[in-house]
């Protein structure tokens, strides 16, 4: 009971840090000391001053008006991607656990295909032949993946269709697809979205990961990996372009992750079994 | 627990990095006198010299050797050839080929190994008949009579040019010169290469002077800034074109010697007149929108020139008096767009027209560090007046066929404005009139006949005035005509550790490695 309340406080401060930053994201344009995108080339590569607390960029753009701009790229393009690759891993997941048979086996060789190749190997190369932008690396990282969510939907609706208040529906009669949405569905959502919410760090570090490679977001989009990459060129003359950016994903991702873990500790007090 | 685990792991981490970071510092290691490195970008995915501009780097490793070549102030000098002498007709010009110079297979150079050298460029090479066309090559000894159809005022200029380098053509039989490398004439061989490495060793048959070193490593560091570190740490000797803003990193004379001079190079977007820039207003509002100014003194530190016309000022082709009607000037450029019918309806800042956003696509690659800087800084200062310019990073090697082939709005190249000594035929390959494919460089459906019949008349001009005032008119014409965006001027540079001497950088850009190039006695 003790450590229920430890977990609670825990999982209220790290969730406060989440809105914080969501709020930041959302209200960036109102937050922001200068235009993100107004490239003043006579204040190119300023070091950090009071002016612009983490400097400018080669363009003269102002660095702290881009990493907050592009705190809302990477959290948009990061929710949208976990919340396809939940949402299809979870449905395809659902209907191979209920119906097996051939269905099940068509899925399932589909996502064995996926995991035959390394995850980040092959969004380079989807991302690569599509030609890099945002929305192409979305896609990208979700093809590679959904098979997490498919096989873990798959296992919980194997493992539900074992239980008595199941047979008991299916002895009265219900329809499968009653069984499936009122029964099925609200039983392995919280288990699907706990691991969703510990992936949104990995996922943002993929996102980053292929903007960096220039597969990602495209210039002048003010996103942090394609930030990092840019200033990859001034390491030595002009670091503050490269510790600002990866200082934020560090913070931003271990934030998450701290969330993800602390939200699934909750959860396990209320487990399915 | 956990979760201050994880922040001890997180702070190990970067002390990690940092402890690691400053062992990059001054590592140098003692220098080996036996092999030399140099950090260089290579774009050639084979050393065929007629493949694409791969005989440049053929001839930049220290491999090949052309009958003539450029000094620092690009006159043509001789290097294979020891003198030349043209006929009265002027259809005929006579070298005399040197006769202590041999092949690094041992094979003595004769007129007639030149000759099938020669012949073998143009059977291979598209670009070689862009140059000058012959009637006849006939070898006689040592020498060798190329005989023209139409007077070639440059000949010894063209023949300078890497693509008419000089291979032993017979050793080709059971030599594959795209991967073993062609035998040559130069200091040094190849012993081995790919894209990423190559390794020369030295020709034991060389003809002119001493050759240093027993092996050369030339490791292709596409990264700029890679390239600067690897200069730093001593992992190479020296290093080709460090970037405009990594050069103050080299301030230390005791530990490294900067050879920075003015190119012979412009950088300058080549301009579709297929697509929505074929239409003169949009195209001059479009160069009017770009401060070039501020490109090139702010964003690249003063290491390049304000770029505006096509030849560089550092040829004396009337640089000052050309006057550029698309000067900076944001206003006209409103001004002309508007003319033009382009208005922006949707209050998103981009304007329209007929439906249809004003758009261009722009090309760039990345091997050079400056080219997409341009491209951003082009892109902000365009939207600006309302033009969205959307930048395409891409490979260097389809920049040339994409070039060819028109596949662009905007295209980025750095050129060298005078590979053959005069600029006649850069201006000629990227502007005259491409008539089904026989000036294939001009994929840009530009086409002028007043430029043309400059055109011709310069490819026959022996009047050194005359020439002078043709280049200067073209110029005009094709500023006039908003024919390309003409960035800037670039430095080039060679920079080489106080541990070797002798490394020199050229305008022209053909010569890297040489065997003045020798380590330091102590």
């Amino acid at each position: 009971m003790k450590k229920f309340f430890k977990d609670k406080n825990l999982f209220a401060l790290y969730s406060l840090f989440v809105l914080f930053i969501l709020g930041a994201a959302i209200f960036a344009p109102w937050l922001v000391p200068y235009d993100p995108f107004d490239a003043a080339m006579k204040d190119s590569m300023l070091a950090p001053s009071f002016e612009h607390l983490f400097g400018t960029d080669k363009l003269g753009r102002d660095c702290l008006s881009r990493i907050l701009f592009g705190m809302q790229t990477s959290l948009m393009m990061t929710l949208s991607l976990v919340v396809i690759i939940s949402g299809i891993g979870m449905m395809i997941g659902l209907i191979s656990g209920c119906y097996g048979g051939k269905v099940d086996m068509v899925f399932m060789r589909i996502a064995d295909m996926m995991l035959a190749f390394p995850g980040i190997v092959l969004a380079i190369a989807i991302a690569g032949m599509m030609g890099g932008n945002i929305f192409n690396t979305i896609l990208a990282l979700a093809v590679v993946s959904w098979t997490k969510y498919a096989r873990l939907a798959r296992s919980l609706t194997l493992k539900l269709r074992e239980r008595d208040f199941i047979a008991a529906a299916i002895t009265s009669g219900t329809r499968l697809r009653q069984i499936v949405w009122r029964h099925m569905l609200p039983n392995i959502l919280p288990t699907i979205v706990v691991t969703a919410a510990m992936d949104i760090g990995t996922m943002m570090m993929e996102l980053a990961g292929l903007s960096f490679l220039g597969f990602g977001a495209q210039p002048p989009t003010p996103e942090w990996g394609l930030m990092l990459n840019e200033g990859r060129q001034h390491i030595q003359t002009a670091p503050w372009l490269m510790i600002f950016p990866g200082t934020a994903i560090l913070i931003i991702v271990t934030i998450f992750n701290l969330w993800g873990d602390s939200l699934r500790d909750i959860m396990d007090t209320q487990k399915i079994n | 627990m956990r979760e201050f685990r994880k922040f001890i792991s997180a702070a190990l981490v970067i002390c990690f990095v940092s402890i690691f970071m400053t062992g990059c510092g001054d590592s140098k290691k003692e220098a080996d006198k036996t092999t030399l490195k140099i950090g260089v970008t290579n774009f050639a995915d084979t050393l065929e010299p007629t493949e694409n501009y791969f005989g440049w780097v053929v001839m930049r490793y220290g491999m090949g050797e052309s009958l003539t070549k450029f000094d620092e102030k690009m006159s043509v000098v001789s290097w294979l050839a020891e003198s030349w002498q043209i006929s009265e007709d002027h259809l005929s010009w006579t070298f005399k080929i040197r006769d202590n110079v041999k092949f690094s297979n041992g094979k003595p150079l004769t007129a007639e190994a030149v000759k099938a050298s020669l012949e073998r460029a143009f059977n291979k090479n598209k670009r070689a008949v862009t140059f000058f066309k012959y009637t006849e090559i006939v070898a006689d000894g040592q020498k060798l009579t190329i005989r023209t159809a139409k007077p070639e005022p440059n000949m010894p200029g063209f023949l300078a040019d890497p693509l008419f380098l000089i291979v032993d053509v017979s050793a080709e039989a059971d030599h594959n010169f795209a991967k073993e490398g062609p035998i040559c004439t130069g200091p040094y061989m190849c012993q081995s290469f790919v894209k990423d490495k190559a390794v020369m060793v030295k020709n034991p048959y060389y003809w002119d002077g001493e050759v240093p070193y027993e092996k050369v490593e030339i490791p292709s560091i596409d990264d700029p800034n890679t390239r600067a570190m690897a200069l730093q740490s001593g992992e190479i000797d020296m290093a080709v074109n460090i970037a405009a803003g990594d050069i103050g990193l080299f301030k230390d004379a005791s530990k490294f010697r900067v050879d920075r001079i003015s190119s012979l190079r412009t950088v300058l977007a080549r301009i579709n007149q297929k697509g929505v820039l074929g239409d003169p207003k949009v195209r001059a509002a479009f160069i009017s929108a770009c401060d070039r100014k501020s490109y090139n003194e702010v964003l690249l530190k003063g290491t390049f020139i304000e770029g505006k016309a096509p030849v560089p000022p550092s040829m004396d082709y009337g640089f000052k008096d050309l006057a550029d009607p698309n000067s900076y000037n944001v206003e006209r450029a409103k001004q002309l767009l508007t003319e033009a019918g382009w208005v922006d309806t949707d209050g998103d800042g981009i304007l329209e027209k007929d439906g249809k956003k004003l758009s261009v696509d722009f090309v760039v690659y990345n091997s050079r560090a400056e080219l997409p800087l341009y491209a951003e800084a082009v892109q902000s200062d365009a939207k600006k007046v309302g033009i969205d310019v959307k930048i395409k990073n891409v490979d260097y090697n389809l920049i040339d066929k994409m070039g060819i082939n028109g596949e662009y709005d905007c295209l980025i190249s750095n050129i060298t404005t005078a590979n053959t000594g005069d600029p006649e035929i850069f201006l000629s390959w990227y502007w005259r009139t491409n008539k089904n494919g026989d000036n294939p460089q001009n994929g840009s459906g530009y086409s002028s006949p007043v430029l043309d019949a400059k055109f011709a008349e310069l490819s026959s001009e022996f009047d050194q005035q005359k020439r002078h005032q043709l280049i200067i008119d073209i110029q005009q014409i094709l500023m006039n005509d908003g024919a390309g965006l003409f960035l800037g001027y670039p430095e080039t540079n060679i920079i080489s550790s106080t541990a070797i001497t002798g490394a020199k950088m050229y305008p022209s850009d053909y010569y890297w490695l040489t065997n003045k190039i020798s380590p330091v006695k102590k």
